[in-house]
């Protein structure tokens, strides 16, 4: 009987979804998001000439500092307004952060077929089909709060994501255009040269679309402070704000996944062979750490660029990104046409 | 005559590619500040600046010069210097005499510096420091014996005192105070 369970529970463990999601999904995507936090805060604070974290421990540069918020998120007492949708209000975030993070359960870190989460014939369709689903649980978010800021937040979000997911999931899907496959594994493989030289138009456009899409810090047009006091996230507290806060960089982390796969190489250097090591482990950690490198250019943007008005930041997505993301679907169809992948 | 109606126009719309230049010259801007970061953040509990002689801290008298005009609790306008009514024993005929001593009231100062300007015999003096803190607002209202001695200044004991100079090339930059006195 007792067996029975742990054999039970094991097999729920090592079911390749459920591990990939936990290993890379969640434990990686915590301990990323807590550097790149980390390192948004410090080189910030190079560029204009402040120190950042420092106090908690001079010798780590302050990093512990992002321990000791996560645990004061944590333990932080959770508000709950009388005026607001108890069971959407506590919900959203929760299903938000969980959708945000789910694309990691679809896709491969190795060409070994025995560490593939799924059947790999349509992984990047699923994959950008489900970074899609997490907006509407963040305007949710913003309609059960029932307040004007929030509802204005839903709305905006509702722009931004309906200009950028488009163009991010358009400038994406130009790879499987120019190797004439929707498997993720395939598109890694085709790669002799990494598509990013083939098509940089379209990994600009897709760049440029993660960015704003994930709302990263300059370019937070749905939670900008200093317009909307939060956006949809202006009656939380607690551990549901923090979550609200982490899908966002979990989302950027699932879509740096995504293109650190289709544009960068995927394990590119490396050849996955057999067993757990250099089957799964070694090409998963670099396919993480082109991810992650990822993540900390688009957290450089923070340093750099002010904040866009809503009307701009659309106007850009329509004019001038849009069409760069036709024009890198059109380049893809042309590689495609004359054989270059 | 009415006013002319004028018609206002929009500047044209630019290329789309005209932005391009700014772009390129902020991300060089911003990783040039990453690689070589010029900052100048003072860690104040263990670095202080060491202000220049002249600076209106605090305020301390030298009761040998004062000669019991109480203009300083006169021009005061924040009423915090006030005059207060001791006995002493006049050195010329050696019988007790009332005398007016000046006192302060820090909760009230407002560090303008008129006490010590308007000070006929020079007998009010600033320190070049006010980091000090009280742990309750009565201490803030100086005695006459409190008054009279400069107050201790704790950050000098543990800090390092910094300066900041403007450079050419760095703007402002964080030195030690030695380094510029040596100058």
């Amino acid at each position: 009987m007792m067996a029975g369970i742990i054999d039970l529970i094991l097999s729920i463990i090592f079911y390749p979804p459920i591990y990939q999601l936990v290993l890379v999904g969640l434990t990686g995507a915590l301990v990323v998001v807590i550097f790149i936090i980390w390192f948004e805060r410090k080189a910030t604070a190079r560029v204009q000439r402040r120190l950042g974290p420092y106090h908690i421990s001079p010798r780590l540069a302050g990093l512990p500092q992002l321990v000791a918020d996560l645990i004061r998120y944590a333990f932080q007492e959770v508000i709950i307004p009388k005026t607001v949708d108890k069971e959407l209000f506590v919900l959203a975030p929760i299903v938000a952060t969980v959708l945000s993070i789910l694309p990691i359960a679809v896709v491969p870190l190795t060409s070994n077929p025995a560490y593939w989460p799924i059947p790999m014939d349509y992984s990047m369709l699923v994959a950008l089909a489900l970074t899609t689903v997490s907006p509407i649980f963040l305007i949710v978010a913003g309609w059960a709060s029932n307040n004007k800021f929030s509802i204005i937040g839903g709305v905006r979000e509702a722009f931004v994501i309906t200009a950028y997911e488009l163009i991010a999931i358009m400038s994406i899907l130009s790879a499987s255009a120019a190797v004439l496959s929707f498997n993720l594994v395939d598109i890694v493989e085709a790669q002799r040269i990494w598509y990013i030289l083939l098509n940089p138009i379209a990994f600009l456009a897709a760049f440029l679309a993660v960015l704003m899409a994930t709302s990263g810090f300059p370019f937070e047009i749905p939670e900008s402070e200093n317009e909307v006091v939060a956006g949809p996230f202006t009656e939380y507290s607690g551990l549901l704000y923090g979550l609200n806060m982490g899908a966002a960089y979990m989302k950027r982390f699932a879509f740096s996944i995504l293109i650190a796969l289709v544009f960068l190489g995927g394990w590119s250097p490396f050849t996955p062979g057999e067993g757990i090591l250099s089957g799964y482990l070694i090409p998963s950690l670099i396919v993480v750490a082109k991810a992650t490198i990822l993540m900390m250019i688009f957290s450089l943007t923070r340093s750099i660029y002010g904040r866009f008005r809503l009307d701009q930041a659309l106007e850009g997505a329509w004019r001038l990104v849009f069409p760069m993301a036709v024009l890198g679907f059109g380049l893809a169809l042309l590689e495609a046409y004359l054989g270059v992948m | 005559m009415p006013a002319k109606p004028v018609v206002k126009r929009l500047p044209a719309r630019k290329g789309l590619f005209a932005g391009f230049k700014g772009n390129v010259d902020a991300i060089t801007i911003g990783l040039k500040y990453l690689v070589d970061p010029k900052r100048f953040t003072l860690i104040y509990p263990n670095e202080y600046i060491k202000l220049d002689p002249g600076y209106r801290g605090f305020i301390v008298l030298d009761p040998k010069k004062c000669i019991h005009c109480s203009s300083c609790a006169r021009i005061c306008p924040a009423a915090a210097m006030r005059m207060i009514k001791r006995m002493e024993e006049d050195p010329k005929t050696g019988k007790p005499k009332m005398k007016l001593w000046p006192v302060i009231n820090y909760q009230r100062c407002i560090f303008c510096g008129y006490c010590v300007d308007v000070c006929p015999t020079e007998a009010l003096y600033t320190v070049p420091y006010h980091d000090i803190v009280y742990e309750n607002m009565a201490e803030m209202d100086w005695s006459l014996e409190t008054f009279v001695k400069p107050p201790e200044h704790p950050t000098a004991k543990e800090g390092i005192p910094v300066k900041y100079i403007v450079d050419e090339e760095k703007g402002l930059v964080k030195v030690r105070a030695e380094e510029v006195e040596e100058k």
